[in-house]
């Protein structure tokens, strides 16, 4: 398929992926801080943290507006000087989504667009102001109503591989910066603040919609170092850093079959598959371990997302015609994506 | 015929109305009749409710917005995305008017076609007299580096838009010729949906002949004309762009053709070989339907400042590597002052009688012509020869002095640059009126599309009617407050 139109398709994936994460996330930190149990500014700052909004917000508000939930919920949602917002992500998912539209099924590409179209209406904002969770709650639903569009009505082949490709090393980005900013500030707790401890973990388990399934992984057992290696480790959970790694490699793996080692994408594919044996490796994850390990998977995810727009994205230089050897043809020009892509999270 | 939705329906005097007559004096309602050609459907459509049409122009225009089809878009912010407004009530073409145009629209793209081999190859028809070679030869659009070359596969229409009108006098007249990258297609396969979904009982009683099989049409038409086989052909839609008020129709043909959508940065030329970027390497193309003018196609042929454009495209073209759809240089042939021509074209190369007749035009480089428009600008309609989507004309018979003064100058100064038309009192059709909630006589045009391959023209039996949705005017573009309709062909 055409490099670029690969390339919208893989932020296609992001996008979607980063909307819904971000929904979630703010959703369940509303919930968490409605405990009261958790200052504002505990609650708050760790959303802009995991955003990686935190500069622009503080820059722009104050530090202490950090604590200000409403405030926080509604820079994540609407500001379109934050990126990383819900409407930003849902704008750019919905631009590459229309720059693909051709390899999209109708009903993917109308899903995508009518999130679009609904976010951008009154009767959005009026959701957000009335009924909060509702409004989360069709961000999500709507997301998900896609990503299954794209499983049930689209061909099995390249489009829907560098979609999912780039879903599942958002995935994996996400869930690692999750954990690592909430272990960061949950962790150093008292000991003797147990029922808290087993809330924030708990939100954190709602936020990467991985309560129910840790539950029955754990026997219902809740505390802070379990909840860690699930995340990271567990190869059963479909967004723990593992799975998601794994997953992706398989996507790489069947955009490059076996036999065919010509084929671009050598070197994502090695890193991807580096990272994967890697995370396999830990089997034990100490607390202080935590956050080097997270870090690691945050900067490989962003190498392997460098070495795939290099290589199969159309961003370097490309290998000339069979028996052509006359000079390079020029590198494409920039493209709208190409900047979008840049403006991907820190 | 009951009256029903009809009621105090009346086009106003000297028109022609498609469905309805007896109201040419722009006599009162009860005296409207149905056409007879059309009695049993116009029944159908006065026996709908103002509910059930509003409901289908809601449904259609959410629909529309839903599914993207829009045109002049910026992204990031609210509002700007607009729908092609779309009537519910359809515009309808008995099967003998279908018979007669499709006859009439074969005719010229066949004289066309033999026009522009002979401006690029012999120019016998200087040496005949028949087309004043200065105005051929100083057409904007004419590329003297192309003489000689012959495309590959040997078509240069691939896809034509011809505009239909039909006069006070009820014959139907070629107003206008689209030669180059005609677009509006993807409307009659949307609105076309939409009517099956919003009114289907009154589709499934009409007896409609089916326009969906156009992409199909279309991909047979390109890989027919490939330079390799059929069967091994690469074809790519080439578009500028996401930005591009059309991007929404490139995308949806690209789909509905199986093909890879395109821009100038993801195509390269070496050797005089066109390849696409591909995630798996340079992959050779052998077909282009690229919907973007010749001028931005190729900087290194044409405009070296354009930024847009394949480099080496034209050379690859040259060399018989790769087909373009349509041909580079077809903007001569559908030039406004060469149209005054195109019945005398008809006749030289093919010898037959003109079946289509077109609207009388006066051509300003011809003395007497010029003479008779600037004594007349109050009653005719200027335009430039090179413009299209409604710009750059005068509509005498609406104009305020300052205007004609304004036309009179820019006539003296380039007259090669313009033409004149009379007044076209365009027909009128039943057109739901969302603020009065009623159906109005608003004015109509038509475009149809010819598809040519290696074996000939092709007629879609469909169409696109453009009308203008404001009472009074005649002016049907996108651009400037027209809508669409759904077009429906009679089965014979």
């Amino acid at each position: 398929m055409i490099s670029r139109v690969a390339d919208g398709c893989f932020w296609l994936g992001r996008y979607l992926e980063r909307a819904e994460s971000t929904a979630r996330l703010l959703a369940t930190t509303r919930a968490l801080a409605l405990d009261g149990e958790l200052s504002g500014m505990q609650a708050w700052s760790a959303v802009l943290g995991v955003a990686g909004e935190q500069p622009f917000f503080v820059a722009r508000r104050g530090k202490a507006a950090q604590a200000d939930g409403e405030l926080v919920q509604h820079t994540m949602t609407w500001d379109r000087k934050a990126s990383t917002c819900i409407a930003c992500s849902v704008a750019a998912a919905r631009e590459n989504g229309r720059s693909v539209v051709e390899v999209l099924s109708g009903d993917v590409w109308e899903s995508v667009n009518e999130l679009y179209l609904w976010l951008s209406s009154e009767a959005a904002e009026r959701e957000f102001v009335d009924s909060r969770d509702a409004f989360y709650r069709r961000v999500r639903d709507s997301v998900q109503l896609s990503l299954g569009l794209m499983r049930s009505t689209m061909l099995q082949d390249e489009p829907l591989d560098y979609a999912w490709l780039g879903l599942l090393l958002e995935r994996a980005s996400q869930t690692a910066r999750i954990l690592d900013v909430h272990h960061h500030a949950f962790s150093h707790m008292p000991a003797e603040q147990y029922a808290r401890e087993t809330g924030v973990w708990t939100s954190l388990l709602y936020a990467v919609s991985g309560y129910e399934s840790y539950l029955r992984a754990h026997a219902g057992f809740v505390e802070a170092d379990s909840v860690a290696r699930f995340l990271v480790l567990d190869e059963r959970f479909p967004r723990s850093v593992r799975y998601s790694v794994r997953a992706a490699l398989d996507r790489v793996r069947s955009l490059r079959p076996r036999g065919q080692p010509d084929l671009p994408g050598a070197e994502a594919e090695a890193r991807l598959a580096a990272l994967d044996e890697w995370v396999c490796s830990l089997d034990a994850l100490s607390p202080a371990d935590v956050h080097d390990v997270l870090t690691r998977v945050v900067d490989e995810t962003s190498e392997v997302c460098e070495a795939i727009s290099r290589e199969l994205l159309g961003y370097g230089e490309q290998a000339q015609p069979p028996g052509t050897p006359s000079s390079a043809p020029p590198a494409p020009t920039q493209t709208s994506s190409q900047s979008q892509s840049q403006s991907s999270q820190p | 015929m009951s009256v029903g939705l009809l009621e105090g329906y009346t086009p106003p005097a000297g028109t022609y109305d498609e469905l309805l007559c007896g109201t040419a004096s722009g006599a009162a309602a009860p005296e409207a009749s149905a056409r007879p050609d059309y009695d049993r459907i116009v029944e159908l459509i006065a026996g709908c409710s103002a509910a059930e049409i509003e409901r289908a122009h809601v449904r259609g225009s959410e629909a529309l917005r839903r599914q993207g089809v829009t045109f002049g878009v910026y992204a990031d912010a609210r509002g700007t995305e607009k729908i092609f407004p779309f009537c519910p009530v359809p515009r309808l073409v008995s099967a003998s008017d279908f018979a007669h145009m499709e006859r009439g629209l074969e005719q010229r793209l066949r004289a066309l076609s033999a026009f522009l081999d002979d401006v690029y190859g012999e120019q016998r028809i200087f040496t005949s007299g028949v087309v004043p070679a200065e105005l051929v030869l100083g057409a904007k659009h004419y590329m003297p580096k192309l003489r000689g070359i012959k495309p590959a596969g040997g078509v240069r229409i691939h896809i034509a838009g011809i505009d239909l009108v039909r006069a006070g006098d009820g014959s139907l007249r070629v107003l206008e010729d689209n030669l180059r990258t005609p677009s509006g297609v993807s409307y009659v396969l949307v609105n076309r949906a939409l009517t099956k979904r919003t009114l289907p009982a009154l589709y499934e009683e009409a007896r409609i002949r089916r326009v969906d099989h156009y992409p199909a049409k279309l991909a047979e038409t390109l890989r027919s004309v490939s330079p390799v086989a059929p069967e091994d052909t690469t074809a790519v839609v080439l578009t500028p762009g996401q930005y591009n008020s059309a991007y929404f129709e490139h995308g949806f043909l690209a789909l509905r053709m199986g093909m890879e959508l395109a821009h100038p940065a993801d195509l390269f030329v070496d050797g005089d070989i066109a390849y696409v970027r591909t995630t798996r390497g340079p992959r050779r193309v052998h077909v282009i339907y690229r919907r973007i003018d010749d001028a931005y196609l190729d900087p290194e042929a044409f405009d070296p400042d354009s930024m847009l454009g394949v480099r080496g495209l034209a050379r690859a073209y040259a060399a018989g590597n790769v087909t373009l759809a349509n041909a580079l240089g077809n903007g001569v042939a559908d030039d406004k002052a060469i149209y005054a021509f195109v019945p005398d074209i008809i006749r030289y190369y093919l010898g037959e009688e003109v079946v289509l007749p077109q609207v009388e035009t006066y051509v300003c480089l011809r003395d007497d012509d010029r003479r008779y428009v600037l004594e007349n600008l109050e009653s005719l309609v200027v335009k430039a020869v090179d413009e299209a989507g409604g710009y750059g004309m005068l509509l005498g018979p609406q104009s305020t002095a300052a205007q004609r003064d304004e036309f009179r100058r820019r006539i003296e100064a380039e007259p090669r640059k313009y033409i004149a038309q009379p007044l076209v009192e365009l027909s009128t059709c039943p057109t739901w009126d969302p603020a009065t909630q009623r159906l109005a006589p608003r004015r109509v045009d038509l475009r149809p599309y010819v598809l040519t391959g290696r074996d000939g023209p092709w007629v879609l039996p469909g169409g696109l009617t453009r009308v203008a949705l404001v009472e009074g005017s005649y002016v049907v573009n996108s651009s400037q407050g027209g809508g669409s309709k759904d077009t429906w062909v009679e089965r014979s």
